[in-house]
């Protein structure tokens, strides 16, 4: 009865209905949407921060997290290797590095960039390097003077393949070495800033320009799932002496990432409640309209009997009817509007040098999390719901007397 | 009989001479005593160094000491302001010195490619200065002449693997040694800096360029004159002027 009632009463004025139906479609929308946005935002930030050289997980000799200089690389890279070899799981992927500071300069240009010695093998597996040559090749193992270097460097340098650029840095000795390299690949990457922060260099080269012999400044790993990176954390602290070695996990390795990941969390949920608030006034206030309008109507039921209660429930169940239709239309414009940009992404390369500056990538694919939505359609319906519950009593209190005074 | 025989011997020293003189005309070698000839055994001097701007020109005047092709250290003695800055030159490796906070740096890496002074040359460029015998081929592409004296214009080509930024360098070197110009090119070899000396004058018991000039090649109301006031060369120097305490106090 009450549902034939309500789905009657709702429609008994169609153009209020829509409007305020309009309203909570919108919000159910603007809430899922813009939090698929924001989660996809957050997703490459990691994704983004993992693939640039960090990995899920990091050995480091001592201290190097706190003072990246040569003297704290790790000389016994064998003693590493074994105690990955024991305690990584299967189906993990790890890779050494040298990661020094170096100046890279050519005849007019000069700039402080980030010297990584890599193993060209096993690097592809683990990093975005693998993929992100565009021009040139990739560095083979025995390539003693290549070098693959950013997009964004080559044009500030104005050089190009096959031209050469000298590295300089601090060797163990804490004398400056210098080595002339050849420019055999040029990369892409997310943003700009790792363009022109990284030059890539085959392990040995780099050790044999620092007298590095075969230390390494850092092993990187990934693993298959990331639900798995405390557990194995946990394992490679415990098979690693710890006044050598340093383990971290990629939450302590890109603590800005950690933080944003935790703001973007409150923003969701912020924005949840402010779209809420808008809406939710909407709603009482015309909740409240029908309510008035129909007080003799409500005054008629009270003498013909109906308890106060089955009125705030006739009351609820109009409510219920409008955010019901709202979220479902919203919740499909929402879902559409994701898969419909979930394709290509936004591309906002438009923006990119602001974006960089938080570590986002040029297009932004919108990411839908089972939480989110069920957190949206929760705070719409029940707090829809409660707020409605003041016009519902309201209507409730009429008496038949009042109702006969109102004309 | 020895008449004869002393004539042959004659004949065959100044052959074997003439020969040698021929072979010491090869660039590679012409270039090492270009850079013997200008730099001697050990030296000290006094120079004007004017830094040239579009909008503003200061000169410091510099003493400098070298000794050898590695070690060099130069202080300001003028103006006032500027006066006890230092550095010191020890094969590859720089250090600074400021009285103002009484403190020697240590030229890191990320610094060498700055100007050194503020003035057209780069702390490399100091630092380096013997990189053009270690790391270059040289060839003699073509002569000229200067104040009827035969110029060699030496193309130097950087080895393969030298650590040098430039893609050819050009070296002027006048037959009895004497440096007259030494330009810097880029990969696609165009000129990026150039550095040539003018007035030829008795300096140090030796015949010099008075003045230096050294000019990037696309900023043309910028350049840094090096004005020589005094040259002296010297058979030795102590090793102890090149040293960090040296740095440290100078004004000897």
């Amino acid at each position: 009865m009450y549902f034939r009632l309500g789905w009657r009463n709702i429609w008994r004025n169609p153009r209020r209905t829509l409007v305020i139906m309009t309203a909570v479609i919108i919000g159910v929308w603007s809430m899922i949407f813009l939090g698929s946005l924001m989660r996809g935002i957050a997703d490459q930030m990691v994704r983004n921060g993992i693939a640039t050289l960090t990995g899920h997980i990091q050995v480091h000799h001592n201290g190097y997290r706190n003072d990246p200089v040569i003297e704290n690389s790790m000389t016994d890279p064998e003693a590493v290797e074994t105690a990955l070899k024991r305690s990584l799981p299967p189906d993990s992927r790890w890779s050494s590095r040298v990661r020094v500071n170096a100046i890279a300069s050519n005849a007019r240009h000069s700039s402080g960039v980030t010297l990584v010695g890599i193993d060209p093998q096993r690097e592809t597996k683990i990093s975005f390097i693998g993929g992100a040559v565009i021009q040139g090749r990739y560095m083979n193992p025995d390539s003693r003077n290549g070098i693959v270097v950013g997009k964004a460097l080559v044009d500030k340098f104005k050089t190009k393949l096959g031209r050469k650029l000298v590295l300089m840095s601090r060797d163990t000795d804490g004398e400056i070495a210098s080595r002339a390299f050849r420019i055999v690949g040029i990369f892409n990457a997310e943003t700009e800033a790792t363009e022109k922060r990284f030059v890539f260099v085959t392990l040995p080269a780099a050790q044999q320009m620092l007298k590095l012999e075969k230390g390494i400044s850092e092993v990187s790993v990934t693993l298959s799932s990331q639900q798995e990176v405390h557990q194995v954390a946990h394992d490679l602290r415990a098979g690693l002496p710890s006044d050598k070695y340093e383990i971290h996990t990629w939450q302590e390795l890109l603590p800005l990432v950690t933080a944003v990941l935790k703001m973007y969390d409150g923003f969701i949920y912020l924005w949840f409640l402010v779209v809420f608030i808008a809406m939710g006034f909407g709603i009482v206030n015309t909740i409240l309209m029908a309510v008035f309008e129909r007080i003799r109507e409500f005054g008629l039921l009270n003498a013909l009997g109906m308890k106060p209660g089955w009125i705030i429930r006739e009351v609820l169940t109009e409510s219920f009817f409008l955010l019901i239709l709202g979220m479902l239309i919203g919740n499909s414009l929402g879902f559409l509007s994701f898969f419909a940009l979930s394709g290509n992404g936004i591309d906002l390369s438009s923006l990119a040098a602001g974006m960089e500056y938080f570590g986002m990538s040029r297009v932004i694919y919108p990411i839908i999390q089972g939480k989110d939505v069920v957190m949206a359609n929760l705070v719409v319906f029940i707090l829809g719901l409660v707020v409605s519950l003041y016009p519902a009593v309201k209507a409730a209190r009429f008496t038949p007397v009042e109702a006969l005074a109102h004309t | 009989m020895t008449k004869r025989l002393a004539i042959v011997i004659i004949w065959y020293s100044l052959i074997i001479l003439f020969a040698e003189y021929a072979n010491a005309q090869d660039a590679q070698v012409l270039v090492q005593a270009a850079v013997n000839y200008y730099r001697g055994e050990a030296s000290i001097s006094t120079v004007d160094m004017t830094i040239h701007r579009p909008n503003w020109e200061r000169t410091l005047t510099i003493k400098a000491w070298t000794k050898g092709q590695k070690d060099s250290i130069f202080t300001i003695i003028g103006p006032p302001k500027d006066k006890g800055n230092g550095t010191l030159k020890r094969g590859q490796e720089m250090w600074t010195y400021n009285p103002k906070i009484n403190r020697v740096i240590k030229l890191p890496p990320s610094m060498m490619s700055q100007a050194w002074m503020g003035s057209d040359f780069s702390n490399n460029d100091l630092a380096k200065s013997d990189s053009i015998i270690e790391d270059y081929t040289h060839t003699i592409t073509e002569t000229e002449v200067h104040e009827g004296k035969k110029v060699y214009v030496i193309t130097s080509t950087p080895n393969p693997e030298a650590p040098v930024v430039w893609g050819l360098q050009k070296l002027n070197i006048r037959e009895d040694h004497i440096l007259l110009s030494q330009e810097f090119y880029d990969e696609d070899l165009k000129l990026v800096k150039a550095m040539t000396g003018k007035q030829l004058r008795m300096l140090g018991g030796k015949l010099m360029p008075k003045v230096w000039k050294m000019q990037k090649a696309d900023a043309k109301d910028e350049y840094t004159l090096l004005n020589y006031r005094e040259l002296t060369y010297k058979q030795d120097l102590p090793s102890s002027l090149f040293t960090l305490t040296a740095l440290r106090n100078p004004l000897r």
